[in-house]
């Protein structure tokens, strides 16, 4: 019996519907390899903050459509790759370059796109790691994005110091149905290497330990008694140094509250009072520090195993001395007794290539303590320091090889305490608006040994993706030794579904994917690919002048000159700082607001450009 | 004699109460009686002519201070007295002592010319107060405050769960209510808040 003709039709009709749907899909399948600056939302455009550098999206490619790739040995080649499905479907990425020697390795990442609740957009930034072979499905089943036609890859081809140069080929594969599409990729490994050492070091701050159980929930739950001394919460932390360390960053933990509450795993324990106040135990403590200060913890990495160069300590007003006898002789035999102890158990472990930063972060408006440490305003509270310094010196050996270090986060009254602290204060983090005033304060303050160091917040990822570089490039041009992001571990509530743009946050948890370790973001890749090429640039200082350099890269960055990113000194500098305005700073930082705008996506792809002329013209 | 002897009755009491490591209470009524205890200590011996020396005119002046391009202006013109400060800080430290577990006693001032506000002039170590949102230089009286300076009565307040504050007033030299202290501790002490 054979069916109807109006069946038959009707099943024709849906054959080729299929059929048509189907060859749809085939044919639009598409892969596609974007520069590091362009960032791709859930649907294949570009992120409107990077459209200003779109005339960069067939950059990556030569003639034949292949991928090209260029890269010096000792650090990082990244890329996007763009899978796109116009319809829902499986699909299968797999990259990669054959290297022989393992010398040159591929990590993949699929960027998760953020919902933005103030501008109601996705942007692209944690990245998750992947395996190079990766299977899955569009829409992505946990970035629940209904309308999704596009997954964004994070692609990091890293090439070790000792790699051959020379080139090698690759391929990004993608499987759609029966459709294969790939893409060749060709990857030049230069001779040059890139210096080891930075140019600026790049701090990535963060306060306590409590976020680190709101953050890794699963795991804290799991023994909430005991999770703060546990093995998984000292591994944590040891992985937060480890992905900044990875990106070439340092991470620094504050360990006490502005009353001076000390976090037990910040200090040892101390016990009795007055002259017979002392340590009495170092458990939490060396199981806290002891990988970082003899650099145990960083064994694995690819940058090798090295100790951390910063530390704060837990001094504060209240810790190890009781402030109820500040001023008295209960407070500096407490002081320097318990300091003295510390010295001398650093100097015993040979914690000696850390600098131990003595470090006073309360503000009176905290309530806790009669004087600002952190910012100070008013002059008087400057008495403070004068006698910290004095304590200091009094606890510590003559000549000893640990290498304490009193640092003073500056703004109002900087420059004051430039001249009053000398000799006191050997670290100095400075808020980058009012030292914009005082163009030969870091010359001055490297002159007579001290380290300089500016400070500011990360960009969000509502701006463009060369937004994160403004940093570490100003830093090298100031002439001042680094930069500190003041939080950088706080994606907020919901960093997933309802984003606050990261402000607060480089990298984030990878519980929620199964991984126990923080996860990268694009914007610390893009940070840290940044770094690289400052570390070629002022690697080529005996060739060039640094001012020189420091021009070419201003200029490819945004066509300014140096003296565009200092602002003429106000008259407001000639006032004691606590008659100053902070809306009067605003409008004394217009100058540098002007000329400098805000960096397009191309910015540092320019830069990276003149980094690489150099070094051929230096070969 | 007399002085010796009180001295030895309150070197007594400090040992008791004091001579072992502190630990949590085993019950929220030993909480709230050596809480008490404080309390009462602090309004004898809190000197409220030093308190009202401690916030400076300035800080006073800006503390409501509005300002759309500079929204630290309170904060940033915040400033104290240190003298004055240290002095009743130190009483405060000193009193906390007086429990046999981790407790902080805070100072809390009204604001003249501001009904229903009400500031946190000092804190303490352990971190801990019932009333203080993290951050505010000032905020709304609760009830049982006003109820302080209003009678010059202790209250005890245990509106957070696991929380216990007494609060009890403090005299000038007038005899007038200037502030009052806040006598905290929980049942469980969180170690790790408010290290930040």
């Amino acid at each position: 019996m054979g069916m109807s003709s109006e069946v038959l039709i009707r099943h024709r009709f849906v054959l080729s519907f299929l059929m048509a749907i189907y060859s749809q899909v085939l044919l639009a399948a598409d892969l596609e390899a974007l520069p590091e600056f362009l960032r791709s939302d859930p649907f294949g455009a570009i992120v409107a903050p990077d459209r200003s550098g779109a005339d960069l999206a067939s950059s990556l490619y030569d003639t034949q459509h292949r991928v090209i790739l260029t890269g010096s040995r000792g650090g990082y080649v990244s890329f996007h790759l763009v899978v796109k499905l116009p319809l829902p479907g499986l699909y299968t990425l797999d990259v990669k370059i054959s290297d022989p020697t393992n010398k040159v390795q591929i990590d993949l990442f699929r960027e998760w796109f953020h919902f933005t609740d103030s501008d109601k957009h996705y942007y692209p930034d944690a990245l998750i790691p992947v395996h190079s072979t990766y299977s899955s499905r569009l829409p992505e089943p946990d970035n629940r994005i209904s309308q999704q036609t596009a997954q964004a890859f994070w692609v990091d081809v890293y090439i070790a110091p000792d790699a051959h140069p020379g080139t090698l080929s690759g391929n990004a594969t993608l499987k759609a149905g029966t459709k294969i599409m790939t893409l060749p990729i060709q990857l030049t490994v230069m001779a040059s290497v890139i210096p080891a050492e930075d140019a600026v070091t790049i701090d990535h701050n963060s306060y306590g330990s409590s976020w680190l159980a709101q953050q890794f929930a699963a795991s804290y739950q799991r023994d909430p008694e005991h999770w703060f001394e546990s093995n998984q919460f000292f591994g944590l932390i040891h992985a937060y140094h480890r992905i900044f360390f990875e990106h070439r960053g340092i991470f620094h933990q504050l360990g006490y509250g502005h009353s001076g509450k000390v976090g037990p795993e910040f200090a040892p324990v101390l016990e009795g009072s007055g002259k017979r106040k002392h340590i009495t135990s170092w458990s939490l403590y060396d199981r806290h520090y002891g990988p970082l200060f003899d650099g145990t913890a960083f064994s694995a990495c690819r940058r090798g195993r090295r100790p951390i160069p910063f530390v704060y300590m837990p001094i504060n007003p209240e810790w190890p001395a009781s402030y109820e006898f500040w001023g008295e002789a209960g407070y500096e035999a407490e002081f320097v007794n318990v300091v003295s102890e510390m010295e001398r158990h650093f100097r015993e472990k040979a914690w000696t290539h850390t600098n131990f930063e003595v470090f006073f972060n309360h503000k009176k408006r905290y309530k806790g303590f009669p004087w600002d440490g952190d910012e100070v305003r008013f002059p008087k509270d400057l008495k403070y320091f004068i006698e910290y310094g004095r304590l200091l010196k009094k606890a510590l050996p003559a000549g000893t090889p640990v290498q304490f270090v009193f640092r003073a986060d500056v703004s109002w009254d900087m420059e004051q305490q430039f001249k009053l602290l000398e000799g006191v204060v050997k670290l100095w983090c400075a808020g980058g608006g009012i030292l914009s005033f005082y163009k030969d304060a870091p010359k001055m303050l490297r002159n007579r040994g001290d380290v300089v160091w500016y400070y500011g917040g990360p960009p969000s990822v509502m701006d463009s993706s060369s937004a994160i570089t403004e940093f570490p490039l100003r830093a090298w041009l100031w002439g001042v030794n680094g930069y500190v992001h003041w939080l950088t571990v706080s994606p907020g509530e919901d960093p997933w579904f309802h984003f606050n743009g990261g402000q607060t946050a480089l990298v984030y948890s990878g519980e929620g994917f199964g991984i126990t370790e923080p996860i990268p973001s694009i914007r610390l890749k893009i940070q840290r690919n940044c770094l690289q090429d400052l570390a070629v640039l002022d690697s080529l200082k005996g060739r060039m002048s640094l001012d020189s350099l420091r021009a070419g890269a201003a200029r490819s960055y945004n066509n300014s000159a140096l003296d565009d990113w200092w602002n003429p000194r106000p008259a407001l500098a000639d006032l004691p700082s606590d008659q100053w305005l902070g809306s009067a700073i605003d409008h004394a930082t217009k100058h540098t607001r002007q000329r400098l705008g805000h960096p397009v996506a191309s910015a540092w792809y320019n830069v990276h450009q003149y980094a690489l002329t150099l070094q051929a013209e230096a070969k | 004699m007399r002085i010796l002897y009180l001295f030895v009755l309150a070197v007594s009491f400090m040992v008791l109460v004091s001579g072992n490591a502190k630990l949590n209470p085993e019950a929220p009524t030993d909480l709230e009686r050596e809480l008490d205890d404080v309390a009462r200590v602090g309004s004898v011996v809190v000197d409220g002519d030093v308190c009202q020396k401690i916030v400076t005119q300035r800080a006073k002046e800006f503390l409501f201070a509005k300002e759309p391009r500079d929204e630290f202006l309170a904060g940033d013109n915040y400033d104290v007295d240190d003298v004055a400060f240290n002095t009743v800080k130190k009483t405060l430290a000193r009193l906390s002592h007086l429990s046999s577990f981790p407790a902080d006693v805070n100072l809390w001032m009204p604001i003249e010319g501001h009904a229903g506000k009400i500031q946190l002039v000092i804190r303490n170590k352990n971190e801990m107060s019932q009333f203080w949102n993290w951050g505010e230089l000032y905020g709304d009286m609760v009830p049982q405050m006003e109820t302080v300076l209003m009678t010059g009565q202790r209250v005890t307040v245990t509106s957070k769960p696991g929380w216990i504050s007494v609060l009890s007033p403090v005299h000038n030299s007038l005899g007038d209510v200037v502030g009052l202290i806040e006598a905290v501790s929980r049942i469980k002490v969180d170690v790790h808040e408010n290290v930040k």
